[in-house]
């Protein structure tokens, strides 16, 4: 029988085992309900009209609060339901308004149209009232102006609120390096998840193996490095299509909940992402794999794991540096570091901010590095695999492998 | 035929192996004994490249044993092991694909075998809540699921009641009948006595008895002897030249003797002694082969 076809059973019954089992249903489920959510709940939430009422003291509150609610409402799209709501409620002298505030009644005060009355500047709401008046105000006082000049009082309020010059992209429609960077930064996230999930899906199938024997069944027929990859296919494969699916369900509610712009991209950066995304997982993969086979129990599984849990959150990081300075030192030599370099360079290339032999450079490095960890791996896997009971050192492994 | 050619194999300080040799033929079966630690599991390990020794090897009908070959083996390990959470049939008919059979003919053959075992209706349950005899069985039919042509058990019968050991031994005998070699190991010597036409008993790493049994126990240098005797035996024993042991209880007493003893002179010495009530005088068990081997 081929070889590979070995290996292939090995993965088919990864799929089926783990594809079935309740802890996997759950979190399927779970995740793609949290990821629905999380891109609805926004549009949910953030729907309707915000209301502040606005205490008035004197005269001439009325045309900035006026103006102020016209303002809050120019980005609304026709149609809509608007979004804030300003109400004025007069007040006969300060200290009555002021003790209305303390009381929580109102948002701000106005004064004589000439002063506004907070609670505080550090509030997320209170700022968002106090510059919805300042514009009022404003644009109250040029409506003044421009009256007298004879313009109509909305032509004023048309122009302020619309973007007077067209904008042109030299890139063309395509999207831009802002939303490029966006999707690399959404993809960076995705990756980091993957290799902590998936490394650890590899880890505990390995060390699971070893903790209840069959391990020794299965060697008795086949070759270490068959079931080693046999395992990254089968659980590599089950992971991409959760992630996937996570990512379907994701542009379905985008869609349907009408959030955001889904940016279009061109297929560049989506085979960029993809390319790395694999390069990655297959990395870290070997790597737990190895690692698992070293402990006998689920207990030890984490503690081998911890050094490799540590490579890819400081990948991470700098590749969030690398989003920053996509040119800077940390940038370019994560480049070169087979374990950051999944991180790093898709990030630089969706800035458009790595050269090309760099780009060719990392690819090569990062196979490479994954053709001798398999190696190297799969030496400690056979070497580790039929050592039970304590922890097995890495040196051991290898040496009782060789022989 | 499977044969193991002077393997030798040391952990550390420790040899597990140190020249350990012997052959099963097709058809035949072979127990193999020694005592803790005398190097069984090592030895049965180097047949599936589970251990390399450091020198010898071993062959199939006189050739390496390559991985297509290891997949016409099946192999029963000391430590029991499956998948704790997959179904019975699931895991069996996943093993025989892994050893090269079509999906349909896996699945028949797990089937087949369930069923020989009684847990046919037992072939959707997951291999954890199944009790432990039902386990051994599942597990014992994992290394017969793709009819190998040689079956290697480390300690088939250990952990079983007298009705399964009963079941586990027929079925041996019967995969033995279809030409299949047969090599176990066991702590029951009784049993062995009873099954095998052939040992080997292993100390030390190296194998110090191997045979037919029968043929072994004719070649004894020793013989078992039987004897209950009225009255008080005095310096009987002393009479006889070479005796490896003596056990008394009341007037009952059990020895194993040189086997060129002059039994009739010893007999004639013991009724001058007393009344012989009973007199018994044998090729030694294997038993006591096993304790002269690996004393």
């Amino acid at each position: 029988m081929s070889q590979l076809r070995t290996m292939w059973q090995i993965a088919g019954r990864e799929i089926r085992e783990h594809g079935r089992s309740k802890a996997f249903l759950i979190t399927t489920a779970l995740t793609f309900l949290l990821v629905a959510g999380l891109v609805v709940a926004p549009g949910l939430i953030g729907g309707g009209t915000t209301e502040y009422v606005v205490g008035g003291v004197g005269e001439g509150n009325e045309p900035i609060v006026a103006a102020a609610e016209l303002l809050g409402n120019a980005s609304d799209e026709p149609d809509a339901e608007s979004s804030v709501s300003l109400k004025l409620e007069t007040f006969d002298d300060r200290e009555a308004a002021e003790a209305a505030m303390e009381l929580g009644d109102l948002d701000a005060i106005l004064i004589d149209g000439r002063e506004v009355v907070v609670e505080s500047v550090g509030g997320f709401g209170d700022s968002a009232v106090l510059s919805l008046l300042q514009q009022g105000a404003a644009s109250v006082e040029l409506e003044a102006i421009v009256t007298e000049s004879g313009q109509a009082a909305a032509d004023v309020i048309d122009v302020m609120t619309s973007d007077p010059l067209e904008t042109t992209t030299l890139s063309g429609p395509e999207a831009g390096d802002e939303t490029r960077g966006a999707v690399a930064y959404a993809g960076l996230l995705l990756l980091y998840m993957a290799v902590l999930l998936y490394g650890n899906w590899m880890l505990s199938g390995v060390t699971e193996e070893k903790s209840n024997r069959v391990v020794e069944v299965l060697l008795s027929s086949v070759k270490p490095w068959q079931l080693l990859a046999g395992k990254i296919s089968g659980i590599g494969l089950l992971g991409i299509g959760q992630f996937a699916g996570t990512i379907l369900v994701a542009i379905i509610a985008l869609r349907v909940s009408n959030v955001v712009e889904l940016p279009t991209l061109d297929v560049a950066t989506v085979a960029n992402l993809i390319v790395w995304f694999i390069l990655g997982f297959l990395l870290f993969a070997v790597m737990y794999g190895a690692a698992g086979s070293l402990v006998s129990r689920m207990e030890d599984a984490q503690n081998v794991a911890f050094p490799m849990s540590m490579i890819a959150v400081a990948g991470f990081f700098v590749s969030i540096a690398a989003l920053s300075d996509p040119d800077g030192p940390a940038a370019v030599v994560g480049t070169f570091i087979p374990m950051t370099a999944p991180f790093v360079v898709p990030v630089r290339a969706a800035l458009g901010a790595i050269p090309g032999w760099q780009y060719l450079l990392a690819v090569i490095l990062t196979v490479g590095a994954i053709v001798g960890l398999v190696f190297v791996a799969g030496r400690i896997y056979a070497g580790g695999l039929l050592r039970f009971g304590t922890r097995v050192k890495l040196r051991d492994a290898w040496r009782s492998a060789g022989t | 035929m499977l044969a193991l050619i002077d393997l030798h194999k040391r952990y550390g300080n420790v040899a597990a192996l140190a020249g350990c040799t012997f052959q099963v033929d097709r058809g035949r079966m072979l127990g193999f004994l020694g005592p803790n630690g005398a190097g069984k599991t090592t030895a049965m390990r180097t047949i599936f490249g589970l251990v390399t020794p450091d020198s010898g090897h071993v062959t199939w009908d006189g050739e390496p044993i390559t991985t297509d070959r290891k997949q016409r083996f099946g192999y029963m390990p000391e430590q029991r092991g499956l998948y704790p959470k997959m179904r019975a049939h699931d895991q069996l008919s996943y093993l025989g694909r892994l050893r090269g059979m079509e999906p349909r003919q896996a699945a028949a053959s797990a089937d087949r075998w369930l069923e020989r075992f009684g847990l046919a209706d037992r072939r959707l349950d997951r291999v954890e809540v199944l009790s432990h005899g039902n386990q051994q069985r599942v597990q014992l039919a994992a290394a017969l699921v793709h009819d190998p042509d040689l079956l290697v058990l480390d300690e088939p019968f250990s952990g079983l009641d007298p009705l399964a050991t009963e079941t586990m031994a027929d079925i041996l005998g019967e995969e033995t009948a279809r030409g299949k070699a047969v090599v176990f190991s066991s702590h029951q010597l009784d049993l062995v006595e009873d099954i095998c036409e052939e040992v080997a008993i292993i100390n030390a790493g190296q194998i110090v008895v191997e045979g037919d049994v029968r043929r072994l126990k004719d070649a004894a240098p020793i013989r078992h002897l039987e004897l209950e005797l009225d009255g008080e035996v005095g310096d009987l024993f002393e009479t006889l030249d070479d005796v490896r042991q003596i056990r008394s209880e009341d007037h009952g007493h059990t020895l194993i003797i040189d086997a060129n003893t002059d039994i009739r002179g010893f007999l004639a010495r013991a009724q001058e002694v007393g009344r012989v009530r009973h007199f018994t005088y044998t090729t030694p068990s294997l038993s006591d082969l096993f304790l002269e081997a690996v004393r």
